[in-house]
């Protein structure tokens, strides 16, 4: 089975960081952009199977990201987790507006990041519905 | 400095009326003002809607226009043109609800100085522009607010992100091999992280109420489940204490009209602040059951055999930021929010929190939060006046998802039930609240008093509003719309309105069938 690739939207080099180091261990493949205009080229360039998407980018906010992956054919059929570290009301709710398929508050929970993304990349022993409401404290 | 000519619009139909009050202006220096004459509220409206008018001049009698219909119409076609209303001797209670409608002064016609009017309209006018500052003003605090919420929330959790995601990383031995000591202080770090961050949630949580954005939306749920759920969240606490945490639900306990949400954190709040103030070896106990003084309520009761609460203590308990101060035996408490957030939450559902203790006794939380009930919601849209034709249709919305037969997401669930919220005229249509508890099953039921053409305008109106959306494509989600009407329930005069609304809940719940509406065992 080949790797799933991920494509991680993060201005922060420690996000990036910790988050290749947990993907890696994970067997996915990781790769990263630092800014709104890097994302949408990254996104065309690797065709990820997955995009974690922080909301404050330089260069384009992330829900102008998302915007753009959303409007264009192609880019809009792959899957984008928001994780963020702005309040929960509202950016929750224009996040799955969007079109993201989950937001996740940080710092978030390892496990559930994992069973997040093996959800939304439809992989077995996924069984866990996205559920999110108070349960993004770490545990 | 010289004044603007100020542009008046005076809609008035009674010639004699309108003829006095121009004399009125004509009195004037002719650069002060510009007088423009309607009879109709519709040429009005028309030219209202053009701008440039400075103050409106409203009488309230119009060929096509009566009583505060006029004021409405004036205001919906220049929200920020100040207004004075014109009425009779003896309309004054009219005027008065055409103050609270906005407009700025009232005129009674045959009592009008004329040197009094030019006078009134630039108080009118000066009124108005202090009022959009002061709104103004109140909105950039509000916003000011708003965006330094969000800038402490990112800049908090940012860096403690970081110490998570690292010590995770080591903790998991992703980082080379630890021994058992490091590892039992890289637990200790990790518990201070889940400690900061839910004191940064508390923090936020009651920031956000300030400004208003706190949301709590009323459903029909499930207290047991949000019990249940807490009682999960904090095994782990409880077990490291070894305290006994047991809850027996009621098998007749009914279905609240609360936000489960909200409920979840209520109880998160008390049954944590339990667990944190009862000795190692200790019991809580949480029950819950119909309230003993008022049956429209139901009453949870959180028990701890912990060391309890001075009466003195008790009075301040729910008060922002109090801590009962101790001997240093229960360690760090936190910032003293969570009861306060949780009285603020049970309020926000109509509902009340309090506690009885004596210490050395324990102590008991009790809140109560209204019961769900169908007369209760469906009440305000059957105060609307029938009209002949109408009836009661109910519309059933069944969403399913295509994939796998896999159970809808809430996130698609909550963002369906705002799209269809839209889609409803606020007096007439009443979208009913998730009828099965805990289901992500999307069955939505909408009440609309209507007729024929008007249930299949909803339906269009409906499909068209979730199809329209993102999320709910035809590849992913198959939508399904439909109607019907209850039988017609006779409405005569002698019969009581608690009757009849009584008659058409029972006619609704025979509709959708009755298993719905009832606690799942």
């Amino acid at each position: 089975m080949s790797q799933k690739k991920i494509l991680i939207v993060d201005d922060d080099p420690e996000v990036r960081l910790s988050l290749h180091v947990r993907l890696k261990v994970n067997n996915y493949d990781v790769v990263f952009a630092g800014d709104g205009v890097a994302s949408i080229a990254e996104a065309r360039k690797h065709m990820p199977d997955l995009i974690i998407l922080d909301l404050g980018l330089p260069a384009g906010d992330g829900f102008s990201v998302l915007e753009r992956l959303k409007a264009n054919v192609i880019l809009s059929m792959i899957p984008v987790i928001v994780v963020s570290g702005r309040v929960r009301i509202p950016n929750r709710e224009w996040a799955l507006k969007a079109g993201a398929i989950a937001f996740l508050q940080k710092p978030v929970d390892n496990a559930r990041l994992l069973s997040v993304i093996r959800h939304a990349l439809g992989e077995k022993g996924s069984s866990e519905p996205v559920v999110y409401e108070l349960g993004d404290t770490v545990n | 400095m010289t004044e603007k000519a100020l542009h008046v619009l005076l809609v008035e139909d009674n010639a004699g009326d309108a003829r006095l009050l121009r004399e009125m202006f004509s009195k004037e220096k002719v650069e002060s003002f510009h007088l423009t004459h309607y009879l109709r509220m519709s040429d009005a409206e028309t030219h209202l809607a053009k701008g440039g008018v400075d103050i409106v001049l409203l009488d309230m009698g119009l060929p096509d226009a009566h009583g505060i219909e006029t004021v409405r119409r004036a205001r919906a076609a220049a929200p920020n043109v100040p207004m004075i209303v014109l009425t009779g001797l003896e309309d004054e209670a009219l005027a008065a609800e055409a103050m609270k409608e906005g407009a700025q002064d009232y005129l009674i016609k045959g009592q009008i100085e004329s040197r009094a009017l030019p006078r009134a309209l630039r108080h009118a006018i000066e009124r108005h522009r202090m009022q959009v500052e002061t709104d103004l003003v109140r909105i950039l605090q509000l916003q000011l607010k708003d965006e330094f919420l969000s800038h402490v929330s990112h800049e908090l959790r940012s860096p403690l992100t970081s110490i998570y995601s690292f010590s995770s990383i080591i903790a998991d031995g992703l980082a080379g091999q630890t021994s058992p000591q490091q590892d039992e202080y890289l637990q200790i770090i990790l518990k201070n992280v889940s400690q900061l961050q839910a004191m940064i949630e508390d923090l936020i949580m009651v920031m956000q109420a300030q400004t208003g954005k706190l949301s709590v939306e009323l459903l029909q749920t499930s207290v047991a489940d949000a019990i249940v759920y807490a009682v999960d969240t904090l095994r782990r606490a409880a077990a490291a204490k070894d305290i006994t945490v047991t809850f027996r639900p009621s098998k007749t306990l009914r279905l609240a009209y609360a936000d489960p949400t909200r409920l979840r954190q209520i109880l998160t709040i008390l049954l944590d602040n339990a667990i944190k103030f009862t000795p190692t070896g200790g019991a809580v106990h949480i029950g819950a059951q119909s309230f003993e003084d008022d049956p429209t309520f139901l009453r949870v009761e959180v028990s701890d055999t912990g060391r309890g609460i001075s009466s003195k203590a008790a009075e301040r308990i729910f008060d922002r930021l109090y801590q009962v101060s101790d001997n240093g035996e229960a360690g760090r408490n936190g910032l003293g929010l969570g009861l306060y957030i949780a009285q603020d939450l049970v309020a926000r559902q109509g509902g009340r929190i309090w506690v009885r203790s004596e210490l050395q006794q324990g102590s008991h939380f009790s809140f109560i939060v209204p019961v769900f009930s169908l007369e209760g919601l469906i009440a305000p849209i059957l105060a609307h006046e029938q009209k002949p034709g109408e009836a009661i249709a109910v519309l059933s919305v069944e969403i399913t998802s295509r994939v796998n037969s896999q159970a809808v997401p809430s996130e698609i669930l909550s963002l369906a039930r705002s799209l269809l919220q839209q889609c409803l005229r606020p007096d007439t249509d009443l979208l009913l609240p998730n009828l099965n508890a805990a289901s992500e099953h999307m069955l939505f039921y909408v009440i609309a008093y209507t007729q024929q053409q008007g249930a299949e305008v909803i339906e269009r109106r409906i499909l068209s509003q979730l199809r329209r959306n993102g999320q709910l494509q035809p590849a992913d989600f198959t939508i399904a719309v439909s109607h019907s009407f209850l039988d017609p329930i006779s409405r005569d005069a002698n019969e009581s309105m608690k009757t009849f609304i009584g008659q058409v809940a029972a006619g609704i719940q025979d509709h959708i069938g009755k298993q719905s509406f009832q606690e799942r065992s």
